[in-house]
């Protein structure tokens, strides 16, 4: 029988192992893979012929199982053009990869090569990421860039990005559930009264358990946009640029927009996020329009049969609240890496390299390359054609402003998805929950401040 | 000389253990309370603000005051249900079952598998509002909700996974059992005592040493689960932070927030409170556990 003593000594250990383990676990990132790629560099001359020691890199990336697959096989004719460097991908989906990323900065040990997003500069600012000015107009070419997109990722300036692709947000719709409504697709123009009355009327024709649209009142891009139509703005400098009533009608147009059926009920919405691309019931058919950025029309389109297209944000009083197109991503560089040279090159290789070009087409986005671009659109797929004439529309339609990105915007994210789901499940009333929201969206901007 | 070898070789032996120790258990403890009174958010050097992060706490988060009810709600229904149920099935195969061996290993699996993510992610579709367990009460006419997105059930989804993996607890149960004589038993019935009778007499009082240490030691994990949470809700605690349990927001606030300096406060705050539990615990073991040897 176990005596005091011994139950004590148990306890003690497993109190010191309890205090060990903060966060005690798999912490392994939903979803995150690495793998090496398929070697190629043994198809390479004579190991004689070679530097003294491969260089070996790492290129962090997150994306569809469409984009891994075309970034690995760029990486694999890098590999047989340059032999003695090696890349090794670590790849995974959205979810996940930030956090990854701020873990293995703060270890110093974050991949040599960083796909990023808009929240390029909360990384510049705080010299996690290589300068590349030394680089730009030497190795990195980007004479065939639009102004612009150098300037995206210019930060004090010195430039810390190449663009890897033009994109913009977009409404992704599946054609398919359209025409089997017998409904007139959605064109550029049309306003949130016809967004009401085409979701209903999908939800309606096709049945229980399709919906004309996702509940988009936690979508941070589609709430930039209608905020923007109603002459109003999400954020610029420093603070943010609507009221709180503003806030009331949005909440309030979902939540009628939900209770007559048009769009997913919040459980369905929970249980398949369209944010995760294999869970999205545009996919699957089910719903005919989502959000997300113009450049997943590619990886969507690769998982179905239906046809799937882009529309621009709905108009409202102050006509299109569309952003114009930015840069989806850009390829960084980890301040710490050891290769800064062979880093240069291979960015190089994949925004001017033709082969490169072919191989990547616009798994991220219009490639920011004239050159490249239009050796692309002669031989355009269909999927990259719409992507194509979608950029080339916003561009046309949007009005003629600077984006700003929120600048803690995960948790500003966090905070609008939150909100929504307290009003769809029905645990706060809209009054309640735009109160709150108001009054921790002020407290984001301080910490930004900081 | 002699005597001054053997500590050596005892030393030695202890090395691969200390050296774990101190680099990978203290050096992040003390780590964590230095980084517990700074501003730290993991790409630039830590900020000293003193106080701020605890004050912050107490004061002005209501997510944190969200996290630490569910929580709650969580250790408070889970361990019990998942000691008692393990208890239970522990007394079962004490019966002298004929194939004891493959029924504790049988019974024991869900504990094996129950920390990976893999059981998470089935939990996750059985759980699901079409999932396999709704199709099967489908059966029966009823429509069973969505027990993961939705936030009256999620928490319960996690309570019911977390007892299911009851194995090394009823393991540890099964142990206690064996050691309790049978002799005693033999008495009772001698003397006329029924089953229940001669379980609140002589099996719980004789396994009082037992549940003390499973309560203790279920209550500690129970109060640092995070995998279950982080998979099936997808890493957001979500919907509506009904899932967001402790260790998950701690996580979010580290890494996703980059608030490390936050979040290492938070780590503290959790080890005070579970400090208070098992110091409870502790102080009232001498009123209900029972040392057959008299607690020498």
């Amino acid at each position: 029988m176990l005596n005091r003593k011994s139950v004590s000594f148990l306890m003690l250990s497993s109190i010191l192992a309890l205090a060990a383990c903060g966060g005690n676990g798999n912490n392994d990132n939903q979803g995150s893979s690495s793998a090496s790629p398929t070697s190629s560099a043994s198809s390479s001359p004579s190991a004689s012929q070679k530097p003294a020691k491969d260089v070996e890199l790492r290129m962090a990336w997150w994306g569809s199982e469409e984009r891994h697959e075309k970034t690995l096989k760029a990486i694999e004719l890098f590999e047989q053009q340059n032999p003695g460097i090696k890349i090794t991908g670590e790849y995974s989906g959205f979810d996940g990869y930030f956090d990854k990323l701020n873990t293995q900065i703060a270890a110093g040990n974050a991949p040599d090569l960083i796909q990023m997003g808009g929240n390029i500069k909360e990384y510049s600012g705080k010299n996690s990421l290589l300068d590349l000015t030394p680089y730009v107009g030497q190795a990195i070419k980007l004479d065939d860039f639009t102004p612009s997109l150098v300037r995206e990722a210019t930060d004090n300036e010195k430039v810390y990005g190449v663009t890897l692709g033009v994109s913009s947000s977009a409404l992704l719709y599946n054609a398919s559930m359209f025409n089997k409504a017998g409904i007139a697709i959605p064109a550029d123009g049309w306003t949130y009264d016809d967004f009401k009355s085409v979701t209903k009327q999908i939800s309606d024709k096709l049945g229980k358990g399709y919906y004309g649209s996702y509940d988009l009142s936690s979508d941070s891009a589609t709430l930039a946009s209608y905020l923007g139509s109603v002459g109003k703005e999400l954020y610029r400098d420093g603070a943010i640029h609507f009221d709180k009533k503003d806030m009331v009608d949005w909440f309030t147009m979902w939540d009628e927009l939900r209770k007559s059926g048009a769009i997913v009920p919040a459980e369905v919405q929970v249980a398949n996020p369209p944010t995760a691309v294999d869970k999205s019931l545009l996919v699957q058919g089910k719903v005919a329009i989502q959000s997300g950025s113009a450049s997943q029309i590619s990886g969507f389109q690769a998982l179905t049969q239906d046809q799937l297209g882009l529309v621009t944000y709905p108009n409202g009083p102050a006509g299109s609240g569309m952003v114009p197109p930015i840069s989806g991503q850009f390829i960084t560089a980890y301040s710490g890496t050891k290769h800064p040279d062979e880093v240069a090159k291979f960015m190089d290789f994949l925004v001017n390299d033709p082969e490169a070009g072919a191989i990547l087409g616009s798994t991220r986005g219009v490639p920011p390359s004239s050159k490249i671009r239009d050796a692309l659109s002669a031989e355009i797929t269909p999927v990259d054609k719409v992507l194509y004439d979608y950029i080339s529309l916003v561009s046309e339609v949007a009005p003629d402003v600077t984006y700003q990105q929120f600048p803690v915007d995960s948790e500003f994210i966090k905070l609008l998805q939150v909100t929504s789901e307290k009003i769809s499940f029905g645990a706060a009333s809209i009054d309640s929950a735009v109160d709150e929201f108001m009054s921790e969206v002020n407290k984001l901007l301080e910490k930004a401040k900081q | 000389m002699q005597k001054y070898k053997t500590y050596l070789a005892g030393y030695a032996f202890l090395l691969p253990w200390l050296i774990g120790f101190l680099a990978l258990t203290l050096g992040p403890i003390i780590a964590s309370m230095y980084l517990s009174f700074t501003q730290y958010d993991l790409l630039t050097a830590p900020k000293w603000v003193g106080l701020d992060n605890y004050k912050t706490m107490f004061n002005d988060d209501f997510r944190l005051e969200d996290s630490v009810k569910v929580t709650f709600k969580y250790v408070l229904l889970s361990v019990p249900l998942k000691l008692a149920f393990a208890l239970l099935l522990a007394i079962m195969l004490n019966q002298g079952l004929r194939m004891l061996h493959f029924y504790r290993t049988i019974y024991y699996i869900p504990s094996l598998l129950g920390g990976s993510v893999a059981i998470s992610v089935l939990w996750k579709q059985v759980f699901d509002q079409e999932g396999i367990f709704n199709r099967m009460l489908a059966i029966f006419g009823i429509e069973g909700p969505a027990w993961i997105s939705n936030p009256h059930y999620s928490i319960y989804s996690l309570i019911g996974l977390s007892i299911w993996q009851f194995g090394s607890v009823m393991i540890i149960f099964l142990a206690g059992l064996k050691q309790i004589p049978q002799e005693l038993y033999e008495a009772a019935t001698v003397d006329g005592a029924g089953i229940m009778r001669k379980f609140a007499r002589i099996t719980m009082p004789l396994l009082t040493p037992v549940i003390f240490f499973n309560l203790t030691i279920t209550l500690i994990q129970s109060f640092q689960t995070f995998t279950k949470a982080f998979v099936i809700s997808g890493g957001t605690g979500g919907p509506i932070n009904s899932t967001l349990l402790y260790s998950l927001y701690l996580y979010m606030k580290g890494f996703t927030f980059m608030e490390m300096g936050y979040a290492s406060a938070m780590a503290w705050l959790l080890l005070a409170i579970i400090a208070v539990f098992t110091g409870v615990l502790f102080l009232t073991s001498r009123f209900w556990v029972f040392y057959s040897d008299g607690g020498k």
